[in-house]
Parts: structure tokens; sequence; C-alpha cells
């Protein structure tokens, strides 16, 4: 069984995504609509452990969250447009932050934290674009290493950064108290 | 719907139903079924079980036996060890299938498992033999995982010229299916998926083709999202439907790519998703009300809800509207009501009336074609032949609103679909057999009328015993 993979294009050498995006930052404006976009993918992982259950108060928590980052110059908050019918209207977003590193070279670290694209905008290079656009953007901002997270259990994830040259360098591993 | 067996043993025929309220009626059919099923268990008590092995070979005495076995057995399976595709002329392999469940969702009984299982795969195996001639073995396994059961239906493919799959549960049906086909170099088939879906094709044919209206410019509504309608969606498209102008309806409402549970549909079924991602073109969302407005042709397959289709979404359908509804015992609106409410063309899964959608009408045949054929596979070419043959078979008995597909008392068309099989197989270059149609046609036509001949000559000889009189196994009963 082998689901299809929510972003990943097949070659790695996309010049430009295939299902042509466009890519902005996002504002203030646009929280109400990453919001449901940020809630459908902790839905998701949700059904990969039950200690990644959902809030709650995790939508007025998304909003909060997202003004703060999108004001915070250490996060990345991109927001996708699509196109044709669905243009001016989000169809995806990538929320990320610069870490510090005290122990570790390089001294900071860009942590994707969110990619998440509607279902018919996967399978044609946006994942792909998405991740080099956040990558390029952290690195802007000082980060010599990028890192994603997400549910140990989501194979899809898993294969679409491996296939990207990422590999798992700390396990999070976790109990309920 | 492998529920829907044979004509033989229906309720009384629609012509000859009484009058009388819904309610009325609802019990009749009720205590039918309760009197069928009391009557089936009795008979299966006094007859242990509904197959048994036979012999087909001569015994004249025990010294044949050093021919049937050892000592000269031993060269056949030298023979063999040479080349094991020889096992398809030498042994039984050729024409030997296993039915194959883990008993997870038998009927509309669920996950009962496979012992309670058995009786319906003894029966599946008794419908293999009589009408497609076909020696099917009854193997309901006890399997913790999909993977299990994979690997023990690969470990036990040598003894097998094909495979059925039955009553396994949605959506891991679908998996097991796509991998099984891959793995193995004989035939897999599941019934539930593919006999259902093939069956509501054809007679989805002739309805359009009663109508008017072709498979590229309909539009359809497909209601339940199971094994059954995500093969029928499949053949649909392949048939060249337009996916904008299909949608699907499941519990949660039309299946659309938006849909809050389409995540977790990439996950858990990712069949489900691809159509959710494929259909339903100009984003309708809603319930079926929102989904067959101005349908030309609505197909309920769904888990049974009596009630699931009312006649308002009859009436909110195009011209002509066509209703397929499925489900068994109880169909999701009952035919008068959907005529009623202006349903042109109503099909349902049951023998008791008219259109019966039976799978029974597909698979032995299908079995017939691609093993006569020797196919490697069963891809939904044949699936599609075996659809269209079937169309066609009801067409030479004339085409009507109340004749769409064969019924079981035409079984002259069941050859020709085994025909159309085998050639379909032979086109797709998946035969190891190739024979011409005219000698397809004859193997299954000489193949699936010896079972006939064989069961009437059993009974005929006293080697199976007379039906005891339903009255005198109810007495015992009592």
């Amino acid at each position: 069984m082998t689901p299809d993979e929510p972003a990943a294009g097949d070659g790695a050498a996309v010049p430009a995504p295939a299902a042509p995006i466009h890519l902005r930052p996002a504002r203030v404006p646009d929280v109400p609509t990453i919001v449901p976009l940020l809630l459908r993918l902790k839905r998701l992982n949700e059904e990969f452990d039950p200690l990644l259950k959902v809030r709650d108060d995790a939508e007025a928590q998304a909003a909060q969250v997202l003004r703060q980052q999108i004001a915070d110059p250490k996060a990345v908050v991109l927001a996708a447009e699509g196109i044709g019918p669905d243009i001016g209207k989000v169809v995806g977003f990538v929320r990320a932050v610069v870490r510090e590193r005290p122990f570790y070279a390089p001294e900071y670290e860009g942590v994707i934290l969110d990619i998440y694209l509607l279902p018919l905008y996967r399978r044609r290079g946006v994942g792909e674009f998405l991740l080099r656009e956040v990558s390029d953007a952290l690195k802007a901002k000082g980060a010599g290493i990028v890192t994603a997270e997400f549910p140990a259990q989501n194979e899809i994830a898993g294969r679409f950064y491996a296939k990207r040259g990422f590999r798992p360098i700390t396990e999070i591993h976790a109990r309920s108290l | 719907m492998s529920e829907s067996t044979a004509a033989p043993a229906a309720p009384p025929r629609a012509g000859r139903r009484k009058p009388g309220t819904p309610a009325a009626a609802a019990r009749r059919r009720e205590d039918a079924t309760d009197r069928l099923g009391r009557l089936a268990v009795e008979l299966s008590r006094f007859y242990g079980g509904k197959i048994e092995t036979v012999p087909k070979v001569p015994v004249r005495s025990l010294h044949d036996f050093s021919l049937w076995y050892s000592p000269g057995v031993a060269a056949v399976s030298r023979a063999l060890h040479q080349d094991p595709d020889l096992s398809f002329e030498l042994t039984g392999r050729w024409n030997t299938v296993a039915i194959v469940t883990d008993g997870s969702r038998v009927l509309g009984l669920g996950d009962i498992g496979p012992v309670a299982a058995l009786p319906v795969m003894e029966g599946k195996a008794l419908l293999f033999k009589f009408l497609g001639g076909v020696n099917a073995v009854p193997v309901p396994i006890r399997v913790a995982s999909p993977d299990q059961l994979m690997s023990t239906v690969e470990a036990m493919a040598p003894a097998f010229g094909g495979i059925n799959l039955e009553d396994i549960a949605s959506p891991k049906c679908f998996g097991i299916l796509e991998e099984l086909s891959k793995r193995l170099e004989i035939p897999v088939w599941h019934d539930d998926q593919l006999g259902t879906a093939a069956a509501t094709v054809a007679g989805l044919l002739n309805a359009l083709a009663l109508t008017h209206r072709t498979v590229r410019e309909c539009r359809t509504v497909l209601l339940g999202a199971g094994a059954a309608n995500l093969a029928t969606a499949r053949l649909l498209l392949a048939l060249g439907h337009d996916p904008h102008r299909l949608s699907l309806v499941d519990r949660e409402g039309i299946l659309h790519a938006e849909r809050d549970d389409v995540d977790e549909l990439m996950l858990r079924n990712p069949w489900k998703y691809r159509l959710a991602l494929k259909t339903n073109g100009g984003g309708r969302a809603g319930d079926l009300a929102a989904a067959v407005d101005g349908a030309d042709v609505l197909v309920a397959a769904s888990t049974p809800t009596p009630g699931a289709v009312r006649p308002e979404h009859v009436r909110a359908m195009a011209r002509e509207p066509i209703v397929f509804a499925l489900a068994n015992p109880d169909p999701e609106i009952w035919p008068e009501a959907a005529r009623a409410a202006g349903a042109a063309i109503v099909a349902t899964g049951r023998s008791d009336f008219p259109n019966q959608v039976n799978n029974s009408l597909v698979f032995p045949a299908v079995f017939r074609g691609v093993l006569d054929a020797r196919a490697r596979s069963i891809p939904d070419e044949i699936v599609l032949a075996a659809a269209r043959e079937l169309a066609h078979g009801a067409e030479r008995r004339g085409l009507t609103a109340h004749h769409l597909l064969p019924t079981m008392e035409e079984p002259e068309v069941f050859p020709e679909v085994a025909a159309a099989v085998g050639d379909a197989a032979v086109r797709l270059g998946i035969a190891r057999h190739r024979l011409s149609h005219d000698e397809f046609l004859e193997r299954a036509t000489t193949l699936m009328g010896r079972s006939a001949r064989l069961v009437r000559a059993l009974a005929r000889a006293g080697l199976t015993s007379p039906m005891p009189r339903a009255s005198a196994t109810r007495r015992r009963g009592a």
C-alpha cells in the first residue's frame, strides 16, 4: 500500500512547480485562511499518535501563533496562493522558525514545523518548490542546517524528506505521565 | 454483493407478489428471509456441507493406484519438477481455484471470522462448480494482518490455477488484490469489488442505451464508497466517463478534494483518496440530495440503510433517471417507490425483482475464461470485456426496462462471457493458451454444461440424497 505523497514531485531538480502557485510571505489578513489548513495538518498528525491529540482550543491557538510568527523576524511563514479558479485563495502554507543550537555547529537551525498543501495541489512539484523556498528563506536568516519535524509514524513525510537529502538526526520519544 | 445468489432459492417472483401496504410487504419479505434461513440451517445439517471431492479417473481395481499414485505418479512429479508449468496439464490445477477469506466482512454480517465464513465459501464453491465448471476450494484463513493473508495466499498458490478473494473488508481488500495480482502468476479476483462492479457496469451500459445516453456524457452518482462502488467508479472512468461528472457520496456526504477527512483518506484509503481528487467537478458539496440534482444515474451500493435513497432524490434527477439500489437484502429504495418517483429503469441486488445485478452472472464465466486461457492476471480490460458481453447477452433476448441483464435462467450467455474473457486475455498478451474464439466458446460450453449433468447424474444414481421436504425438515428441527 503506497498512499500518495503529500507534496512530492518526482524529479529533484524541478526548477518551478508544475502547478504554478504564487508563493509569498504570509500577512496578518491571511491568518483566518491559513488556520483551517494548519488545523487539517494537526488533525492528520493526530491520526498517527494519541499523544498528538489536537486541543479543543487549537483554532484560537493557531491564530495566535500565526499572528506572532508572521511578525517574528526569527520565523518564516509563507502562503501559497492558487491559480485559475483558485486565484487569490490560499491553498497551502509553510511555517518554520530559526532555532539556536548552543552546543552544535552550525549554530543556527531552520526548523520546518508545517508544510501543508490542499490535495489538488499535491504531486505536482509544489511541495518541492515550497521546501526549496523555505530553505532559502531560513538560510537568509542565518540557518546553517534545515530540519523538519513531523510525526514519527508519518512515513509519507519521511519519504518526502529522505528523497530530498534529509536524514534523522534527533529522535523525540514520548510517553504519558 | 456476494449475498446475492443464484435464482433457484428465490422467494416468489415480482409478478406474483400480493398487493398490500409497504409495511406488509416488508414483513412478508422478512418472514421469507427467516424461513429460508431456518431451512438453510436444517439442510446444512442434513447434508453435512455442500461440496465434496469426486474422483475424475476410473478406478478399475486397487492396481490402478500404481498409476494414480505411487510408483507411477513419481514420473509425473519429476516432469513437473523440470517444468512447473506442466502442473496445468498433468494435474487439476488448470481448473482449480481457492476461495480465500479472512471472514472480515461476510455478507451483511460483518467481521464474523473465518469459521463462520465457511458456509458462505462452500456456497460460493457450489456456484463456481455449478455455473462455471470450476473446482473451487473454500479456504477461510485465520490471519492477523493483510501481510499475513498475502503471504499465506502466496504460499498456497502452487496448488491453484486462480485465487478468488471473498468477503474481505474494505479498504484492505484493495491493497491485497493489487499486491497479490503483482506477486502471483495466476489470476486473482476479488468478487466483492470486481464481480459486483462488472455486473453493475453491464446493467448501466444497457440502461444508458435504452434511454439514449452514453457513458461519456452522463452524470453519475455513486452512493456508498466501499469495495463495489470504488471498483465501479474505476471501471466507469476506464470506459470514458468524465470524472468531473461522477460524484461519490458516503456517510460524510459528497466525496471531494477539500473534504475534512481527505488527509485521513490519503493514509487509510488511498483508492478513495484518488477518486476524491479526480471526481466531482464543479465542487459540489453536501449530501446525497446535492449530488443527485440533475444526475442521470444513481448507483447505490451502501451499507444497508433502508430509506437511504428517498423518492425526492429520484425526483431531483435528470429526465428518465436510472436507479440501481443494490444493498442486500433491503435495497436503499424499493423499486416500486423508485418508479413511482419517476425512475425509468430500476435495478436491485435481489432475484425477486427484475434486473438483478448479481455477481453470479460474472465470476463463474470470468474464471472459466481466464482458466481456459491460463491468463496470468485479470486486468480491468478483462473485467470490462465480461461486462460488455454480459450486456450483449441481455440484448440478444431483447432489451427492455425490465430486462437489462441476463437472468440466471439464461445460461447460454455464460459461455459467451467466458469466451469474451478468453479473447481479451489473448488480445492483451497475458494468455498462455491462445485459443480461438470458437475454441474458448466450445470449451466453456462443455465444461459449464458438464456440472449440471453431473449434479443430475449424482441425484439419479442416488449418490446425493433428494432434498427432504421443507415440512419434514422443519418438524425434525422443532
